[in-house]
């Protein structure tokens, strides 16, 4: 217990993930799954600063930095994922995957 | 020299952004074609150079290795990279005159830009001795992959795309979190200083945890068995050329970097002590069995290709997980071979559905006499498949099963075989169909091929058969700098 406590950037950072991976795979939305992977890219975010973190000084920078291109690359991977479910959206009606599925599967039948 | 590396990467990167700029449709490709050529050669360049004084390291910017980024290459990747560039170059030849009727009218030349953002970024993944590096390559391949497969707009690749980016940046999440777990026990990012670390300290459970990390993650954008979910509708609605360079190139480069974080970072010996070599092996098997049987039972011939990648992605994996420099180096080879054959199957088949308006199997009936080159084109890579003896398969099976009878159970001796009787199943009825049948119903060929267009097809079969015939150099080749000294 003490350990967990003494580690509380780690073991929140752990716990983000495993929300945001459950988020990203168990929803069919797909606003609920980008914001799963959201979650999960932060949560990585948090460790790795973390692992920057001298306490009294000042953070070791290349932590910082790396997680500078992560959040670049996380926003562009948001944006295109955002825009695809728009042109799902206009196509289908719907954003969520099962229902796509449904009307697919009719089209199909036809 | 030893700028090669940086020709290449640069080259593909920068000159991405030109072809919006032109305006003509057809001086682009011309544009693109020459510099694909190029490109070629300089990577031909970069092997002789390997070839002759062995494998080299160099220094991206002014820093030096611990802080900077090093680029390391040996015979793997001189390989992999002249695989890419004469794939995407052949591709893009074949693709030159039908692009208009592939994607959305307007945007052939943002397809090219595409092309050279992923070709460049798959180089950067195979090349990089950093893994954070790495993992932004990677994450740049996928974008420009999903580019790829949505430049056709229809609804189809949509819904592909978004199952394709959500699993693969699930994939990259998985990734990185495995970096983030290197550098919090060693504190670097450089492949050989993050090896040297790891000699020090005594963490196995940090180990075991990222290592299962980066199996999955890479797995999962390789299509290692049960992960490979997204690839039959991803691979199957991208237009024809697409579907080429994602089969054929795009999931060669994540399992290339999986062999050099085995190999440069856990280093073999430290791999052995953990259990993930045999996951590897166990989900390859799966895969090479069950890929089969799964294209076994597909209609569209596009999807039955498909399939049989991941059957293929699996031999790599089950080379891979015997742990061994020979099994390396014939995932490797395998991965080379494949590249070549796949490229061009799914060309032929675009052009069998274009020409011919049917997407089913048994359309290809009858189809020996009026369609000679595609279905010369299913011969080969299908006996290559199933394993003759000459062609590329041929040679990575017999390889593989004389490394499996050195190392592990003899149970994968048979799995091997189960699995190319499997191949022979769902190749054979089209080789037979199409040469000795006769057609169901009369054949309209709606559009017929000029031999500039079958030109670029017939030279990636010369690349299969001389992959094949050359293996033996090829494997000399991959053994140089395979493991760091």
């Amino acid at each position: 217990m003490n350990f967990l406590l003494q580690n509380y950037f780690e073991v929140g950072a752990i716990i983000l993930f495993a929300i945001g991976f459950a988020t990203l795979l168990m929803h069919n939305n797909l606003i609920k799954k980008i914001i799963g992977m959201n979650v999960m890219d932060t949560s990585i975010f948090l460790y790795f600063v973390s692992i920057g973190y001298i306490r009294g000084g000042a953070a070791n920078p290349l932590p910082s930095g790396l997680m500078l291109t992560g959040i670049v690359v996380a926003v562009s991977i948001t944006a295109f994922a955002l825009a695809l479910t728009v042109k799902l959206h206009d196509i289908y009606g719907t954003i969520e995957l099962d229902e796509i599925m449904q009307i697919r599967e009719e089209a199909d039948s036809i | 020299m030893t700028t090669w590396p940086f020709i290449l990467l640069l080259g593909y990167i920068l000159t991405a952004f030109l072809f919006p700029l032109m305006k003509d449709v057809k001086r682009a490709f011309q544009v693109a074609i020459g510099l694909g050529i190029g490109m070629t050669l300089v990577a031909v360049f970069q092997l002789a150079h390997v070839v002759q004084s062995g494998a080299f390291t160099v220094v991206a910017g002014h820093f030096p290795a611990p802080w900077g980024i090093e680029l390391s290459i040996g015979g793997m990747e001189a390989l992999v990279a002249i695989l890419f560039t004469l794939a995407s170059t052949l591709t893009l030849a074949h693709s030159m005159t039908t692009i208009s009727e592939e994607v959305k009218p307007g945007r052939e030349k943002m397809f090219l830009s595409i092309v050279h953002l992923l070709m460049g970024s798959l180089l950067g993944i195979v090349f990089t001795a950093d893994i954070f590096n790495g993992f932004v390559f990677l994450e740049v391949s996928t974008l420009a992959a999903c580019g790829l497969i949505v430049v056709k707009d229809k609804p189809d690749c949509m819904k592909a795309a978004i199952k394709y980016l959500i699993l693969s940046s699930l994939g990259s999440g998985l990734v990185l979190m495995g970096i983030a777990y290197l550098y919090a026990i060693s504190g670097q990012l450089n492949m050989a200083f993050v090896h040297k670390a790891l000699q020090l300290g005594d963490y196995p459970n940090m180990i075991r945890i990222s290592t299962v990390l980066f199996l999955t993650g890479l797995g999962l954008k390789a299509a290692m068995f049960p992960l490979h979910i997204w690839l039959p509708d991803a691979h199957t609605s991208a237009p024809g050329p697409s579907s080429a360079m994602l089969s054929g190139l795009v999931i060669k480069a994540p399992a290339i970097l999986l062999i050099k974080v085995i190999t440069d970072v856990y280093g073999l010996e430290a791999i052995a002590d953990i259990e993930l070599l045999p996951v590897a092996l166990l989900l390859g098997s799966a895969g090479m069995i069950l890929g089969s049987l799964f294209a076994r039972s597909q209609q569209d011939v596009k999807r039955m290709i498909a399939y049989s990648s991941v059957a293929q992605m699996g031999y790599v994996f089950l080379a891979i997980g015997l742990g061994t420099e020979t099994g390396l180096a014939i995932a490797v080879f395998h991965m080379l071979g494949h590249g070549f054959t796949k490229s061009a199957l799914f060309l032929a088949a675009s052009s069998f559905i274009e020409q011919t308006g049917h997407r089913s199997v048994e359309a290809f009936k009858g189809m020996g006499k009026h369609l000679p080159i595609t279905l010369i084109v299913f011969t080969i890579s299908g006996l290559s498949m199933v394993g003759i003896p000459i062609l590329p398969g041929f040679i990575s099976k017999w390889q593989l099963a004389l490394a499996t009878i050195e190392v592990g159970p003899i149970l994968l001796l048979g799995i091997i075989l189960i699995s190319s009787l499997l191949n022979a199943t769902y190749y054979f009825p089209i080789i037979i169909n199409g040469w000795f049948a006769e057609a169901d119903q009369e054949v309209t060929i709606t559009r017929s091929r000029s031999t500039k267009e079958l030109a670029p097809i017939v030279l990636l079969l010369v690349a299969v058969i001389a992959v094949g015939l050359f293996s033996g150099t090829l494997f000399q080749w991959i053994h140089i700098g395979l493991l760091p000294s």
